[in-house]
């Protein structure tokens, strides 16, 4: 699938947490509905030009596919951060901004009678995301309950609250929000479930009280740092097996796999349905090797937590530093990152159309 | 000669050991088999094993609260031991010769295995999964690990179900029985759906309901049966239940449905049963009865049962009066439970006699004569 850029409307903003934040609704034109078609959990890659630079970040989609909204990012201000400020101090409506296509592996599609006990683990702005999800399984699997896990400073931090309220009161008996904040306020009379982070007292606590009744049990997560890893280990010392274990980092740290250097090689590149001979330097990114040899490749965040250089690695072999936007499936049908590949054999082919 | 018919299965379907083995393999391995009440496993570590036709299915709870299912075969030498062990139960073993399995199935330790063996890839040995869901407040097994959602199989007939909140009401165990009836467990399904005899052979013991105005019919292989309270019952359902109620006064009214295969419930204003008929032979059926009742205290239970004791001593009675010569007789002791098991018994005998030969079905036995089809269908259909 190729990955360009298109223009897309903002149809309409909304300021969410006391201005902290801010939802952005896109107008998807006809002619571009299937191609922006998206699955709940998927993120957009937006490009703008800031002081002259190009700038591109990912944000995970917010709304969900089937509840009738439209695309929605749900963008939280970084201290410091280029984009996140420019969005929430200019994105408005009528705007027109690149946007690529929906991406992305760590993805809920609904069934209809599929019966599941989804439990989602979510802090800070990971929850956009998981609130596409959550909301996706309350509209379109009738048969399945959801338990949420929610962390925050306090309770004037917390993103879309007011949409899990009234999911809450939609879809009574199907759906738990627990609250979990690691600084409440004291003049706060907001009631939260537990004080703290969502940790490994937390998980445990939150599946005693909530065992799955669906016997289908999945498991997401989506928090900032270290949070995924830990709250995944967790589960694993609880006996949940991995392959029900879904997760994205959205930033922070992610833990980079250097041990192998990566050698100089020759690759075979296939892209817009041609055969390109790329030399790959010691060392260096099949990205950057790419991007040299005057191809342009679709990419984004450059640190493997995007997927947007995602390409298929047909022969050869590849050291990948960071896989955080793929999951061990993906990779054992052959998905790379290209932003984070460098070449393990002296000669590969790497397959952008596939 | 042709053979003789009860109605569309011939004789045979219900008495040759032929017959069984070819339900057993074909319906009762194939479909969601019951395994007891989500109550009986509870805790991380606690398992069960259940026979589901020719297959014997372990499950097991792990410390993330979810059950696991896998076919009792160990994969060394096929024995049916598997257990779980130690102190947290995170090990699945099988005492023969100690192969041991995680709680995802994966064989992680063989005893001597370098002495005893050239190499053996453990990777291969893994406990073969099977499925495993809750359903109103039951645990089902399915031998197929990807049988899909229970809901493809119950879903459809859910909304002809009681608006009971199974899990809300707990199990009275003193009602908990299991016990056996000679005849083929069709006999046993076609007794427990047959609207027309509601009205004759519980004469005197099921006139708390309307048989008359009862809705009823397949959806799919699964059937559904809803019936109102009687005139003289429904006149004062408060005074004249006799254990307290588990649902609204206005929903009372009784679903009996039996769904596939051989899984009937009883469900009504009062309690909530199951009746899990098991085939053990041509001739030979297992009824497993427990029953939910209200989530009331014994003295609520004891108050309700002294305002309804006048509805009913005045109102159940055996079919005859007693026959002080035959105490026994199940026709007079006003047990319905006794006068079915009566009837289902007397019915096979009757096949045997070289004279049998069935009358025409009734507009109430609609049923029995559509079950008969859904076992032919079925049949058809996996073979």
């Amino acid at each position: 699938m190729k990955r360009d850029f298109h223009k897309i409307t903002v149809s309409d903003t909304r300021e969410e947490i006391g201005g902290m934040a801010k939802s952005v609704m896109f107008e998807v034109p006809e002619p571009l509905a299937a191609t922006f078609k998206w699955r709940a959990g998927q993120h957009l890659t937006l490009r703008f030009t800031i002081g002259g630079e190009d700038v591109r970040r990912s944000y995970s989609i917010s709304s969900s596919p089937v509840s009738g909204n439209p695309l929605r990012i749900t963008v939280k201000r970084v201290n410091g951060g280029v984009v996140s400020n420019h969005i929430n101090d200019t994105v408005k409506a009528g705007d027109v901004i690149d946007v690529m296509p929906p991406f992305g592996g760590f993805c809920l599609d609904t069934g209809a009678t599929k019966r599941r006990t989804h439990y989602f683990f979510g802090a800070g702005s990971g929850i956009t995301p998981l609130h596409a999800m959550l909301h996706s399984v309350m509209v379109a699997e009738p048969h399945s309950v959801a338990h949420l896990a929610y962390g925050n400073a306090n309770a004037d931090s917390i993103l879309l609250n007011d949409s899990f309220e009234a999911l809450l009161q939609q879809h009574p008996g199907r759906l738990s929000v627990h609250h979990v904040l690691s600084a409440p306020s004291m003049w706060s009379g907001f009631s939260y479930w537990r004080k703290g982070i969502v940790d490994k007292a937390a998980i445990a606590a939150l599946i005693k009280e909530n065992p799955p009744y669906a016997q289908d049990a999945q498991y997401y997560i989506c928090g900032p740092g270290g949070m995924n890893k830990d709250v995944k280990a967790a589960l694993m010392s609880m006996d949940v097996p991995a392959s029900r274990i879904h997760m994205e980092s959205y930033g922070g740290a992610v833990d980079l796999d250097n041990s192998i250097k990566g050698i100089a090689a020759t690759a075979t590149i296939k892209m817009g349905g041609t055969d390109h001979a790329v030399r790959i330097a010691e060392g260096q990114t099949v990205l950057d090797a790419v991007r040299a040899s005057g191809l342009k490749p679709s990419f984004s965040c450059q640190s493997g937590v995007c997927g947007a250089c995602r390409a298929q690695l047909t022969s050869g072999e590849v050291h990948m530093r960071a896989r955080m936007a793929l999951e061990d499936d993906d990779i054992r049908k052959g998905a790379v990152l290209t932003c984070q590949s460098v070449a393990a054999s002296a000669k590969i082919t790497i397959d952008y159309d596939a | 000669m042709s053979q003789p018919m009860l109605h569309k299965l011939p004789v045979a379907a219900y008495t040759s050991q032929e017959w069984f083995d070819r339900e057993n393999e074909l319906i009762f391995s194939r479909t969601w088999r019951y395994v007891g009440f989500m109550e009986d496993i509870t805790e991380p570590g606690q398992y069960i094993s259940v026979q589901a036709g020719l297959n014997n299915i372990f499950i097991v709870m792990g410390r993330d609260m979810r059950l696991r299912a896998f076919h009792n075969i160990c994969r060394h030498r096929g024995t049916q031991l598997i257990r779980a062990v130690g102190k947290t139960q995170k090990a699945l073993t099988c005492p023969y010769h100690d192969w041991t399995y995680d709680l995802e199935g994966n064989l992680i330790s063989v005893p001597d295995e370098d002495r005893e063996f050239d190499g053996i890839d453990k990777s291969c040995l893994g406990l073969k999964p099977a499925s495993v869901d809750l359903w109103r407040g039951m645990l089902f097994v399915h031998p197929d690990p990807e049988a899909g959602s229970i809901m493809e199989w119950f879903g459809d007939v859910e909304p002809k179900l009681g608006p009971h909140k199974v899990e809300e009401l707990p199990e009275y165990p003193e009602a908990r029985i299991t016990y056996d009836i000679k005849a083929n467990w069709k006999i046993v399904v076609e007794n427990y759906i047959d609207v027309y005899h509601l009205s004759h052979l519980h004469s005197g013991t099921l006139h708390m309901y309307d048989h008359a105005n009862a809705e009823y019919g397949f959806v799919g292989p699964h059937f559904a049966f809803w019936e109102p309270p009687s005139e003289q019952y429904g006149a004062d359902i408060a005074k004249n239940t006799p254990t307290p109620l588990i649902i609204p006064v206005e929903q009372a009214g009784a679903w009996v449905p039996m769904l596939f295969p051989g899984i009937g419930l009883a469900e009504s204003e009062n309690s909530w049963a199951t009746f899990i008929i098991t085939p053990l032979g041509p001739d030979l059926t297992r009824i497993e009865n427990r029953v939910r009742v209200a989530n009331a205290s014994s003295w609520e239970f004891t108050k309700q049962s002294t305002k309804s004791y006048a509805f009913w001593r005045n109102n159940i009675t055996g079919k005859f009066e007693a026959d002080v010569d035959k105490p026994d007789d199940p026709m007079t002791g006003g047990d319905f439970t006794a006068e079915d098991i009566y009837a289902c018994e007397q019915q096979q005998k009757s096949l045997k006699s070289p004279h049998f030969e069935v009358g025409p079905a009734s507009k109430g036995e609609s049923p029995v004569t559509d079950h008969q089809q859904v076992i032919l269908n079925w049949m058809e259909q996996q073979s």
